[in-house]
Order: C-alpha cells, then structure tokens, then sequence
C-alpha cells in the first residue's frame, strides 16, 4: 500500500497521471515492488583472471622503474650508452620480429601500416632524437637538479594514472607525452649528448613500442602475456635491488599489492554489491554499443 | 493662459509708438523687436514691415501700440484704440507706461467676428484708481470670461541677436518633427530680423524707430579692410594648394615604398592635414551655417597660433647657435643610449636578476644584438657630420608650425631609436613565434587540436612520431621560453618608452591642430554668444501688476565647448583597449604608435 491509506478500493488505480483517480497522487499499490531488480548484468569476477588483468598494471610500474634504473646506471657511468644503443636495437629487431609474427597469425600480409611506414617512422625517431640531443642535453643545465627530479616524478606519475590499460595498443597522448617529457628531463641530466640520445632512444622503447607489443601478446597469447607480466616485474625488482635495496622492496610491496592485494579485495567486495533497478530510473537508450568498443 | 511678452531693454524709454514684432507660432508669446514713433503714415509702416519682412524672411507683424506719455501728451487712449483699426490683427497689445513706474501697463484687445476691436478686462494696473477702473470696466464687460494675464520678458536684444542657442539645429528643419521650442523660436526671430536694425536715428527716413542700435550702427576699419583683403588671400592660397596638390599627384609619389613611408611619417601626415585645412580656410564660399563658420574660425585661429609658437621656436633655435649646440649634445646622446644598451646587453648575458637562464640561447641572442649595436654607433658616426646640417634644416620647417616641428621632432626620434626598435621586433617575433608554437604543442601534449572548421579544440589521436616529435618541441620551447621572454620583456619596455614619448609628441600636435582656440575665446570674452540656455530674474513683482521677468543668458560650460567645436581630426588615441594592449604584449604582437587616418566621428 501506498503512504496514504486509499479512499476508495472499489475503482482499480491505474499508473497514468493523465486521468482523474480517486486516488492521491503519489498513492502506489502493491504491484510497485513487483519490478524490482537487483544487480541486474552482474559480471562474477574469478580471483585469477583479475590478476592476470592486473599483470598489465603491474609490469607498467615495473617498466618505470626499469627505465628508472637504467638512467641511474647511465649517470654513475656504469653502463655506456654504446652497451644501451646496441642492446636496444637488438630488443627493438627482437620485439618487431615478434610483432610480425604474432600479427601474421591472425591477419596474414594485410596490416594496416607497411614495413617502409615503420622504417619512416624509425628514421624520424632516431634523426630527431640525434638531432636534438645536444640541445636537450644544455636545455636544464641551469635548471635545478630537485627541480629536475621532482618534474619528471610528477610526470611519470600522470603517466602511470592515465595510461589506458584496457587499449594501449595506439598510446594514449597524454600517457606517452608525459613520460616522453620526463624521460627528456631525466636524459638532459646526463654527462653526454650520446647518453641523452641513447636514454631518450631506450624511452622510447620502454614507452611506446613496448606497450604496444605487449597488447598483441594479450590478444594472441594469454598463456605467455602472464609469464611476460611477471618476468617484467622480477626484472623490475631485482634491477632496482642492485641500486638501492629499499626501493626494491617498495616497488615489490607495491606490485604485489597492485596484482593480489586489489584483485583479492575487489573480489571479496563484490558479494556486498547492491544495485538496484526498477521503473523509477531515468530511461536508458537500448542501442548497439558494441559498434564503439572497436 | 499667460501672455509672454519679449520686450527689449532698449525700448523701456522709447518714444510712444508702434510695436513691430511677431506671434511665435503655437505658442500663447509676442516677441516685440522695435518699436516705430509717431508720427508716421500708416501706409509707409505697412510698406516699410512688408520690406522687412522679405528681407528677413521673419513674419513680422505690427503688435500693437507702445504709449510713454511725456509731459503735455495726454490723451492719447482713444487713438491708441483706433490704431488697431488700421493695422488689423488677431490681437492687439496696448502696453503703455508712466514716467517714474517702473512695471507696465498692458491691455490686450481681441478682435472680434465683427472685425470690431474689443477691449479686454485689464490685468495689470499701477494704481489703485485703475483698479478701481477695471472692477468698472469689468462690471461693464462682464460676459468677457477669457481672462488672460501677461508677463513682461526683458531682454537684451544685441546679445540674443549675436548669441547662438545650444545644442545647434542645422539642416532643413523636419516637417514631421517638433516645431522648435519658444524659446529657440524667439532666439532665431532676433537673429534673423537683424534688417531691421539697420536703420538708426541719423537716417533721413520717413520712419524713426527704437531699437539696440538706434545710436548707430557699429563699424570698424580694421575688419572693412581684412575683408577686402582676404579676398585675394584666399585666391592665392587656393592657387598655391592646387600646385601643391599636382605635386603631390605625380606618379613618382604614388610608388609603393614612398606612399608606405608618407603614411608611417609623422610630418607627412602633418602636411596633408594642413594642406587639408588651408583647403577649408581659403575656398571663396562664405561660411554657410554657425557650424561651419565655428570651424573655420578655429582652424584659422589654431593655424594662426601655430605659426607664431613655431616663429617662437625658431627664434629661440637660430639666436645664439642652439643648433649646433643641439647637435653637439645629440651625437654622444646617442653614443651614450648605444653605451648603455651594450651594458644591458652584457648584464643580460651573465645570471640577469639571479635567474637561470639557458646559457647556450643566452650567449646566441646577447651577441646578435651586440653585433647590431656595433652596427647602429657605426652608424651614428658616419651621420655624426650631417647631423648639424640637418637640424638646421629641419628647424626652418617650424615656420610652417609649431606642429611641424613637433612631428619632425617625433620622425627623428623614431630614426634614431631605429635599433631599440629592431630589437623589439626580433624580440617580439621570437617570443610570438614559441607562445604559439607552445599552445598549439600543448594541444598536442593533452591529445588534443584546433578545429579550425568548427572554431574549437577537438580531440584527436596522433600518430606515434608526431607524438614523439611534438613532445620534444614543446620540452624544448617550454625550456627556452624564459630566456626568450626576458630578453623580449627588455626591449619592450625599451620601445614602450619610445612610443611613450612619441606619444606625448603626437598628442600634443593634436591638441594644437584640434583645439578650439576661437571658441573657447568668444567663451571667455563674449560668453553670451554661446548660450546653452536662459535663466530668468525677477525685476519687479508688485501685486496687482505685471510679472517682470529679466532673461539673461547662460553661457555654455566649458568642456560643451571644447566638445561641440572640436575640429575633427584622425584621433591619435591608442586603437586598442588597455586590455587589449596588454593582451597583445602578452602574446607578443607588434605595438606601433603610428596615428590612424580615421576621422573622428562623434
């Protein structure tokens, strides 16, 4: 029954607003709980597949901190940025072999971009980066060094909030932009124009090609993308191990965090869901959105 | 309903006689301008008003009778009544006064269907026994019921003949609009029937009447002569121009480069504003309204002014060598200005104010404009020779005007400050050049561009490489941009200081060419000649008489004066905003303190 007791049971209430009932206005009968539902479209999530979902997190703080470890090593002089270029192409031709092929198994020989496309590219990306790296190199020279630290912290902090996990394949302009702009910060510090060219080279590696790769591994080979995740992150803590224990046991905390801790939670909570639906909600346009996830 | 009556002061002791004026139409008031003595012959009144009044075009009239009665001539009532038989009107004032009286007395006599004039109750009376007259009178023409009291506006008639009412109506007056107000119609009646003035007490004509100028007329030699003189002042002028004007008209002028740099000197724009006014002054029609005659006045005046202030400036220049002495003192002036701007220069290399500036932009910029001040002295000291020459010669052009001078003053200035001036455009290009390159790449930075279709940012997913390139464009550019902005931030306030000044020259000239010098002149001398409106005064207001009401003139304010007879001139005010102004320093768009050749429009 309705808040206000009804006068007259002997004309049945209709739910229409256009006649005159003998009824109050917000009277209601006892039908109106009848098209009550509950958590309606309700996916059940299984703790496994959430943490496989959250490897990708995960191995991108660990790619920070990768990179942020090989710029400590460049700067105390203990790698020279000869041993990073060489090794940084290899992965490169390594890593597009890979991408090739897995692109080959699905769509054989009909990519959207050509090989001469991403030798283009590569040309621009290496004659801008050796073009620019004895400008970038004196660019914060007069900039302090904290001044320096705490830009790029900021900027790969934007990069990791806006890093869109669910599609990365084409990068996301503010992600790549704000982890460019800290690598740029980071790289001008160092002693060489060299070193600036092969750090900035490695960035953009690390942060623009390897994202990408890794989006095709999870689209064609689940099974792997999850040895990769974790193989991505033991690389990750155990590199930043060597230069400074503790952040190594900060950034272990934080992944495991990240990839158990958030999934477990967010599994356990969900029996608390409450979510209810009924014919008091404002419409919803019934259309095909599936036409917009591709 | 109130009778007005505009009586001239002038008229207070006239001889008994015959009030000429007119009826201002739609309102209930008669503006008496003279009054015509006995003895005359009705016909030649009648003949002498219609003169008039195709002279000036005013629809004069014959109000009524005007009696001051002088010792031995009484009796005159009756006549006085049968006059308004021969000059038939609608109404017919009889208004007589008494020596020793100070008010009037007035009787209005309504014509009736009968075309028999009828006497209408009396209002006003001195004394008590025509009181007691009227309440007679009144008694006897009781079925009168019409009752109307007069009021007597003094005037002065020269004043309102000379003084021209505010805001001025020019043009063909709208058949549609408002007839004019009562009191403008009273001001034109005045000015226009200025014929009737004409004839004073030394005139041999059958007529003898009352007036401003009955002792006669006002005449000086000095402006008979200017008159016939202007006559071939203004043809040889006029010729000079039109030889000037076919000068200017040759072709070779009309070329790119020189027409570019006549529009950007300050002394040409002077010149052909001159040429302008002398063009004004000396065409051979006579000024046609108020308006037009105001500004040819002023013009004159200003360009009469402006001679003699040059004539000043040169006296002082060629009396005791000032020239060279000038010269003397500009070159190391200038040597000193480069001197200093070295310094500034080496101070801006180093750690400037403690800033970090990036060295390597740093040194780049500082030794380029090193290598222009080296340039720039080098200049100075291949003209130092001429330079005395020159300001010999520039100096004779302030015979021309004060004005003149001014503006080669400021076309001297703007050559010498040549180098502040290229550094603020390298400056300024440079410093544009990042700020836009730094907003669009920050587009780019947030995945987003301009629509240039749609006028708004649009979001967009850029290519890997265009990425990657922009993101090292605007790392750069943002790092730079500090170093850039000083340096830009430096030498624009160089150059506002510059234009600062040439600012202060330009307004000046404009003040001396558009300045209205003759008005606000007959402002202070004349100051009923500009009148903004009336204000009245009561002479005398004795119960049981006639109001008496002095009207004199309020002079129009100051500031109405310069506003209305401003000559219009292309305004030398800033054409942006201050807002705007900033705005455009912000975004490092040029600033020029060249004049607009837009005229003033008010």
């Amino acid at each position: 029954m309705g808040p206000d007791s009804a006068p007259d049971p002997a004309v049945p209430w209709r739910k229409v607003l256009w006649e005159r009932q003998p009824f109050p206005d917000n009277y209601v009968d006892q039908r109106f709980l009848e098209e009550l539902r509950r958590n309606e479209g309700i996916r059940q999530y299984r703790y496994w597949s959430v943490v496989k979902e959250a490897g990708f997190v995960g191995q991108q703080l660990s790619c920070v901190a990768i990179f942020i470890t090989l710029w400590l090593y460049m700067e105390q002089g203990r790698l020279s940025p000869e041993t990073l270029l060489w090794t940084s192409l290899v992965c490169a031709l390594l890593g597009y072999g890979l991408y090739q092929a897995l692109t080959s198994q699905v769509e054989p020989g009909c990519g959207p971009r050509t090989r001469l496309a991403d030798l283009q590219s590569a040309t621009i990306f290496l004659s801008f980066t050796f073009g620019f790296s004895p400008v970038l190199k004196t660019l914060t020279e007069s900039v302090s060094t904290d001044t320096v630290y705490a830009m790029s912290a900021m900027m790969l902090l934007a990069h990791l909030v806006s890093f869109p996990y669910a599609q990365p394949s084409p990068p996301g302009s503010l992600s790549l932009n704000a982890a460019l702009f800290a690598s740029v910060c980071l790289a001008s510090r160092l002693p060489g124009a060299l070193h600036t060219f092969a750090m900035l080279s490695c960035a953009l590696l690390v942060f623009a090609l390897w994202p990408c790769l890794l989006q095709r591994l999870r689209e064609n080979a689940p099974c792997q993308f999850a040895g990769v995740c974790l193989g991505v992150c033991i690389v990750g803590v155990g590199g930043l191990g060597f230069q400074s224990p503790g952040g190594a046991v900060l950034l272990a905390l934080a992944l495991m965090s990240v990839t158990l801790l958030c999934p477990l939670l967010l599994v356990r909570l969900q029996r608390h869901k409450d979510n209810i639906q009924g014919p008091w909600d404002e419409a919803e346009i019934h259309e095909d959105l599936s036409r917009f996830l591709h | 309903m109130v009778l007005k009556v505009f009586f001239p002061q002038c008229c207070n002791r006239a001889d008994s006689g015959l009030l000429v004026g007119r009826w201002i139409d739609g309102h209930d008031a008669a503006v008496v301008l003279t009054v015509i003595h006995y003895p005359f012959i009705p016909g030649q009144v009648k003949l002498y008003v219609q003169q008039m009044q195709a002279q000036s075009r005013v629809e004069l009239s014959v109000l009524g009778s005007w009696s001051l009665p002088k010792e031995g001539q009484e009796g005159m009532e009756s006549f006085l009544r049968d006059l308004s038989t021969i000059f038939p009107q609608e109404r017919w004032l009889q208004i007589s006064r008494e020596i020793g009286k100070t008010g009037f007395h007035c009787q209005v006599l309504q014509r009736d269907q009968n075309g028999r004039a009828v006497q209408q109750e009396p209002k006003k009376k001195k004394k008590k026994e025509e009181e007691e007259d009227g309440e007679a009178e009144e008694e006897e023409e009781e079925e009168e019921d019409d009752e109307e009291k007069v009021i007597f506006v003094h005037y002065e008639q020269r004043k309102v003949m000379l003084s021209q009412l505010h805001p001025i109506q020019n043009g063909v007056p709208d058949p549609q609009a408002d007839p004019p107000s009562e009191l403008r119609q009273v001001f034109q009646t005045v000015a226009h029937s200025d014929p009737l003035f004409f004839m004073d007490k030394y005139d041999d004509g059958p007529l003898k009447s009352t007036h401003w100028q009955t002792e006669g007329r006002e005449a000086s030699i000095i402006v008979e002569l200017l008159k016939h003189a202007s006559v071939p002042v203004c043809l040889l002028v006029s010729w000079l121009l039109s030889v000037w004007t076919w000068i200017c008209g040759m072709r070779i002028f009309s070329l790119y480069p020189l027409r570019f740099l006549s529009t950007k000197l300050s002394t040409c724009v002077q010149l052909s504003y001159r040429t302008e006014h002398m063009r004004t002054l000396s065409s051979p029609k006579a000024a046609a309204g108020h308006t037009e005659f105001m500004r040819k006045a002023n013009i004159l005046v200003s360009f009469l002014v402006d001679v003699a202030l040059g004539m000043l400036l040169i006296w002082w220049l060629y009396r005791e060598n000032h020239i060279s002495m000038l010269a003397n003192t500009l070159v190391p002036a200038a040597d000193h200005v480069a001197k200093e701007l070295d310094e500034l220069l080496q101070w801006l290399m180093g750690a400037p104010a403690g800033l970090k500036m990036n060295r390597a932009l740093d040194q780049v910029l500082g030794r380029f404009f090193l290598y222009h001040i080296h340039l720039w002295i080098s200049y100075i000291h291949l003209m130092s020779p001429f330079i005395e020459g020159i300001l010999w010669y520039g100096g004779l052009s302030a015979c021309f005007g004060l004005t003149f001078a001014l503006s080669l003053l400021s076309d001297m200035v703007a050559l010498l400050t040549f180098h502040i001036y290229c550094f603020y455009v390298y400056g300024a290009r440079l410093y544009c050049l990042k700020i836009y390159g730094l907003s669009s790449l920050w587009r780019l930075f947030r995945g987003k561009k301009w629509n240039v279709l749609r006028q708004r940012v649009d979001s967009c997913s850029y290519d890997l490489d265009q990425l990657f390139i922009g993101t090292l464009l605007f790392t750069i550019l943002l790092f730079l941009l500090p170093t850039t902005a000083l340096y830009y931030l430096v030498f624009t306030l160089l150059r506002l200081v510059v234009v600062l000044f040439q600012g202060v020259l330009h307004l000046s000239v404009d003040f001396i060419n558009s300045f209205p010098l003759f008005a606000v002149c007959l402002r202070i001398c004349r100051p009923y000649r500009l009148a903004e409106g009336v204000k009245f005064r009561v002479l005398s207001e004795e119960p049981g008489t006639a109001l008496h009401l002095l009207m004199e003139i309020n002079p129009l304010k100051g500031n109405t004066v310069v506003q209305t007879y401003r000559t219009p001139t292309y305004s030398c005010y800033p054409k942006d905003s201050w807002a705007a102004l900033v705005k455009k320093l912000f975004v490092g768009e040029l600033i020029y303190p060249w004049r607009h050749k837009t005229t003033k429009t008010d």
